[in-house]
């Protein structure tokens, strides 16, 4: 097992330089077959992780249950929108094209090599090392298209999301201080150090650096009101890298106030770290779903709907029941599938109309025939309907904020989870069950609908994997996969 | 061996705290000429001039004593009474400074440092009223912005008076001078240096010097302390004159008896000590001038408005200095 | 009369308190270059003051640390920001939206507000006294003052890098036992950002020919 952890962290790391040297036809089934693998593997760490406490490799790499829930989210999507990457990319001819694939694939993989690696490193200062190496690669990567709109992005972006890493690593300090009030003043910050102490760390100290972690990589996760760059990177990059960003990059972030949630509810007990949760989750929840409702542009509809998730994850979190847990984290996987797909089909679209004005595009559905409509069932998954996985997942959180009588805040959820389906599905109505409109009955500057085909056929088979794991996610998670959540909920619990 | 060449020469007799009170009074009164030519001279030499000759306030002085008065007829008994009132003012504040003594004196309780600095502004008030009532634009001009520029250094005062409230636990200027000879880590702490540092902007901005005011020459438009006694002449301009060195060799003092270097102090009455003293303190106030004149010839003035940045910066620093008092550092 | 801190603590106050003074003084600088070099003499002082620490209190890593801050903070970061100033001609920076004087009552109150909270936590450390951690507090958020109030990408970028500085001095204060191959990771960390800060700066520059961000309102909603 150990094997695998170092496989998984070095074999992304060697395919992002070798793209960066091969030709483009070659790193394009390079980086399809690494994903694959490395999904292989994530999937292979389950029955283990789901049993075991942990999984360490030199004492640096470390996976349990929890890592491995994100592990898997991680590597789905980077196999998929690898192979949606595959059809999506369409390279200008000669050495500008050449030039733009080897970056944009070794880019790619290191982006994804840094995501895979941030759940499997050992140590609290290490995860904000992967973090940050997340931040300065997708930042460019959203920078590449080289146009106006991504210049901007990527600078808001680096911007905001350095200091808000710059506040994490001020956390990862201050919990090193507490620390060291238990083990003295040399030590690694590593989680089963932490974890086994947490009990003995002075409160204030814990506290504080809880509230810095939940700022600082809430900035990476888009919690509001620090999400400001995140409508703008999403919308900008090119569709691959809003794909990872949204479904993987959030996730990963989510992970690291994880990290921060587990030590501090041993050394605070559970109130104080779900109520800065609460507090975060239905501010972007709120926001989220307000802004959905006045949204024209299709990729920026996605982003602010990655906002609304990741409240639900926070005010998931904040319910103590162990149920609402694991819906969190089965939310982690579904989210991940649905919004790769949501953002695979808009990238389909956007190629097809070539504009993100969701006022310009009409007749979706009729113009691209297999993805129009799975662009349609990965938003009506997002919006959690049966029966796909989020539907599952809401569900489970619901029901445990009912059980841990949160009546309130569940009422709240539900019906601003509801406004955002609204707003979700008021657009995706408009723009692709809508009919076709054609050239003579348009003023020309209207939408015009482009003539029926696929632009690929790789971006329908990244789709249709997408809403196949949602299915099965929906219908019936297979039994490792449910250990594996149940296993990693109680590890998040409180051990009182 | 130094206490013993005292012994022989005043012998071992005890001055009395009033006479040491006084003393102090005419130290600063008969020293601050002294040591404004001194700044004058070293100035001079500083821009490669000879520079006027270190004793030259005491002539000029004297030369204006002797000078008709010249009011105009549009000026009230103000005109005549403010440089008085002021002269005054600038005679109180030494009795409540630690000028010759380590140990408070009977007057010396009489106020605080807020008291003394209150003094000051009323002097400062005074003459700005006479400036005013001269009725020329340039006096007005300069009164008016005095009193600008003195309301706005008024926060940084007190925010300095607090940093030493809060170390001394104490506003007496003879505590803080007495805290600060108690112990090397008195003088290191971040609380005192940015005091410190605060009261030295404090003290460029009220004696008018570079980068606030050239104080030499005539440029009206970005005069201000020294466009107030531009209306006046004969007795009344010496007073002035004679007040504002007694306002430079006060704030000097305060700045090295109560901040920086409150060594050399009479700890006793006996009268050697006390008359040590004397040469002691106008030898560090020159040392200090000297400081001044560097500044000078390193920057340049600043616009006008620009001073609000560099009060601003005192500001910043005393409150600071309480900030980090508060922080646990002090 | 409250009890003086002891001469170490107190010098090692002084001089966190020297960072704190460069950052205001980086809010006031008109000229990016000062800026740059504000940024350079800032993390000289933590340089110092890693130096001062590693002598008197025995950890000969904190050594190494000097070294390596030295070389990358004050050598080669501010190196190739300035090389980027020189190649882009501009020396102004951006007119901020606030005056000087307004920016340094903001940046004091955000400054009392840091000092005061970490100050109430009472935390204790065998390095360093407790102030400069909420100094280095204050030094983070008067970073972000900056960071809001400049509209130009050279002071973002040196109100970002200057943060960092901000962490240190709280990383001397409270984790100077840290480990060396962490504090390494994060300053290999602070490199890889710099170049991606620059070539994004570049980029910026490239297409819009200025260092302003007042035209970067393309994007809202």
């Amino acid at each position: 097992m150990s094997a695998i952890l170092v496989v998984l962290i070095v074999m992304p790391f060697v395919v992002a330089v070798a793209t960066f040297f091969l030709p483009v036809g070659v790193s394009r089934f390079l980086t399809v077959a690494c994903g694959a693998a490395t999904f292989g593997l994530a999937l292979a760490l389950i029955p283990t992780a789901a049993t075991h406490s942990q999984i360490t490799a030199g004492g640096q790499l470390r996976a349990d249950a929890l890592s491995v829930v994100f592990l898997v989210a991680t590597t789905f999507l980077y196999g998929a929108t690898a192979i949606f990457a595959g059809g999506y990319l369409d390279l200008a001819d000669g050495a500008a094209g050449a030039r733009y694939g080897r970056r944009f694939y070794a880019g790619l993989n290191l982006f994804c090599w840094s995501m895979v690696a941030a759940p499997l490193v050992n140590g609290l200062a290490l995860l904000w090392v992967a973090v940050e190496i997340t931040t300065v690669v997708s930042a460019l990567l959203v920078a590449i298209d080289d146009t106006d709109g991504a210049t901007e992005a990527s600078w808001k972006y680096v911007l905001i999301a350095s200091l808000g890493l710059g506040i994490a690593l001020l956390a990862t300090i201050i919990m090193y201080y507490a620390g060291t009030t238990v083990f003295g003043s040399a030590y690694d910050l590593s989680y089963t150090k932490l974890l086994s102490g947490a009990g003995r760390f002075p409160p204030d100290v814990v506290r504080l650096s809880f509230v810095l972690a939940v700022l600082g990589f809430g900035t990476k996760m888009g919690l509001v009101p620090v999400h400001t760059w995140l409508p703008d990177a999403h919308s900008e990059a090119p569709t691959p890298v809003s794909a990872l960003l949204s479904g993987a990059l959030l996730a990963v972030s989510f992970y690291a106030i994880l990290r921060y949630f587990q030590i501090a509810v041993r050394a605070l007990g559970p109130t104080y770290p779900r109520n800065v949760l609460l507090i975060f989750g239905l501010a972007s929840l709120l926001l989220a779903a307000l802004y959905l409702l006045s949204q024209r542009d299709l990729k920026r509809l996605l982003a602010y709907s990655s906002v609304e998730h990741m409240g639900i994850l926070a005010i998931g979190m904040s319910f103590g029941a162990p149920i609402a847990v694991v819906g969190v984290l089965l939310h982690v996987l579904a989210h991940a599938a649905a919004k790769g797909t949501a953002f695979f089909g808009a990238g389909s679209v956007v190629r097809k109309f070539a504009t993100k004005d969701m006022t310009k595009i009409r007749g979706g559905i009729g113009a691209l025939p297999w993805s129009g409509p799975m662009l349609v069932a990965a938003i009506l998954a997002l919006s959690a309907m049966p029966p796909f996985g989020i539907f599952r997942s809401e569900f489970l959180i619901v029901e445990g904020g009912l059980s841990d009588s949160r009546d309130t805040i569940t009422a709240v959820l539900v019906i601003l989870v509801s406004v955002a389906f609204f707003g979700l599905s008021w657009y995706t109505t408009q723009t692709m069950l809508t009919p076709d409109v054609t050239a003579s009955s348009s003023d020309g500057t209207a939408a015009v609908t482009p003539a029926r085909s696929e632009v690929s056929n790789w971006i329908v088979v990244a789709m249709a994997l997408g809403l196949v794991a949602l299915v099965i996610l929906g219908v019936h998670p297979p039994a490792p996969l449910s250990q594996l959540l149940n296993h990693a909920a109680s590890e998040l619990g409180s051990p009182r | 061996m130094l206490k013993s060449v005292e012994v022989v020469l005043l012998g071992t007799s005890v001055v009395a705290p009033q006479d040491v009170q006084v003393l102090q009074v005419m130290t600063i009164l008969g020293g601050a000429p002294l040591v404004s030519g001194f700044v004058s001279h070293v100035e001079g030499r500083l821009q490669g001039r000879r520079g006027p000759r270190i004793l030259q306030p005491y002539y000029d002085l004297a030369k204006l004593f002797r000078k008709e008065t010249v009011v105009t007829e549009e000026s009230s008994w103000v005109f005549l009474a403010g440089p008085v009132v002021a002269f005054g003012c600038y005679l109180i504040v030494p009795l409540l400074i630690p000028v010759l003594t380590t140990y408070g004196l009977p007057l010396g309780y009489m106020g605080d440092i807020l008291g003394g600095a209150f003094i000051l502004a009323l002097a400062g008030f005074a003459v700005a009223l006479a400036a005013t009532e001269s009725g020329a634009p340039y006096a007005q001009l300069g009164g008016s912005r005095a009193m600008t520029f003195g309301a706005l250094i008024e926060p940084t005062i007190l925010f300095v008076v607090f940093a030493v409230a809060l170390i001394t636990r104490t506003d007496l200027p003879y505590a803080l001078a007495a805290t600060v000879r108690s112990s090397s880590s008195e003088m290191v702490r971040p609380g005192h240096v940015l005091a410190g540092f605060a009261f030295f902007l404090v003290v460029l901005v009220d004696t008018g010097r570079i980068p606030v005011e050239t104080h030499s020459g005539t440029l009206e438009f970005g005069m201000i302390d020294e466009a107030r006694t531009l209306e006046h002449s004969g007795a009344p301009l010496a007073l002035l004159k004679w007040g504002s060195a007694m306002k430079q060799l006060i704030l000097y003092t305060i700045l090295i008896n109560v901040f920086v270097a409150p060594w050399g102090l009479a700890a006793s009455g006996r009268p050697g000590s006390v008359v040590l003293a004397i040469p002691s303190l106008l030898g560090k106030a020159m040392v200090l001038g000297c400081v001044f004149a560097v500044i000078d010839n390193l920057f340049s003035k600043l616009r006008l408005f620009k001073i609000t940045e560099f009060i601003a910066a005192a500001f910043l620093l005393a409150v600071l200095a309480v900030l980090v008092f508060y922080a646990g550092g002090g | 009369m409250s009890p003086a801190p002891s001469t170490y603590a107190g010098v090692a106050d002084v001089v966190a308190v020297l960072v704190l003074l460069t950052e205001f003084a980086m809010l006031r600088a008109p000229l990016l270059r000062s800026q740059v070099r504000l940024y350079a003499f800032q993390s000289l002082v933590v340089t110092v003051l890693a130096v001062v620490i590693a002598a008197t209190r025995h950890i000969d890593e904190l050594y190494v640390l000097a070294v390596l801050s030295f070389v990358l903070k004050v050598v080669l970061v501010p190196g190739l920001v300035l090389r980027l100033l020189r190649d882009a001609d501009v020396d102004l920076a951006g007119s901020s939206v606030l005056g000087v004087p307004s920016m340094i009552m903001i940046a004091i109150g955000v400054s009392a507000f840091g000092i005061f909270t970490v100050g109430s936590l009472h935390v204790h450390s065998n390095a360093l006294p407790t102030t400069a951690l909420a100094v280095a507090a204050a030094v983070v958020l008067v970073a972000f003052v900056l960071i809001i109030l400049r509209a130009d990408v050279v002071s973002q970028a040196i109100g970002f890098f200057s943060l960092e500085n901000g962490v240190s001095v709280a990383s001397l204060v409270v984790a100077a036992g840290l480990p060396l191959v962490v504090e390494v990771a994060f300053l290999f960390d602070l490199l890889v950002a710099v170049v991606v800060f620059g070539v994004i700066m570049r980029v910026h520059h490239g297409r819009s020919q200025t260092l302003s961000t007042e035209d970067l309102d393309r994007l809202k909603g």
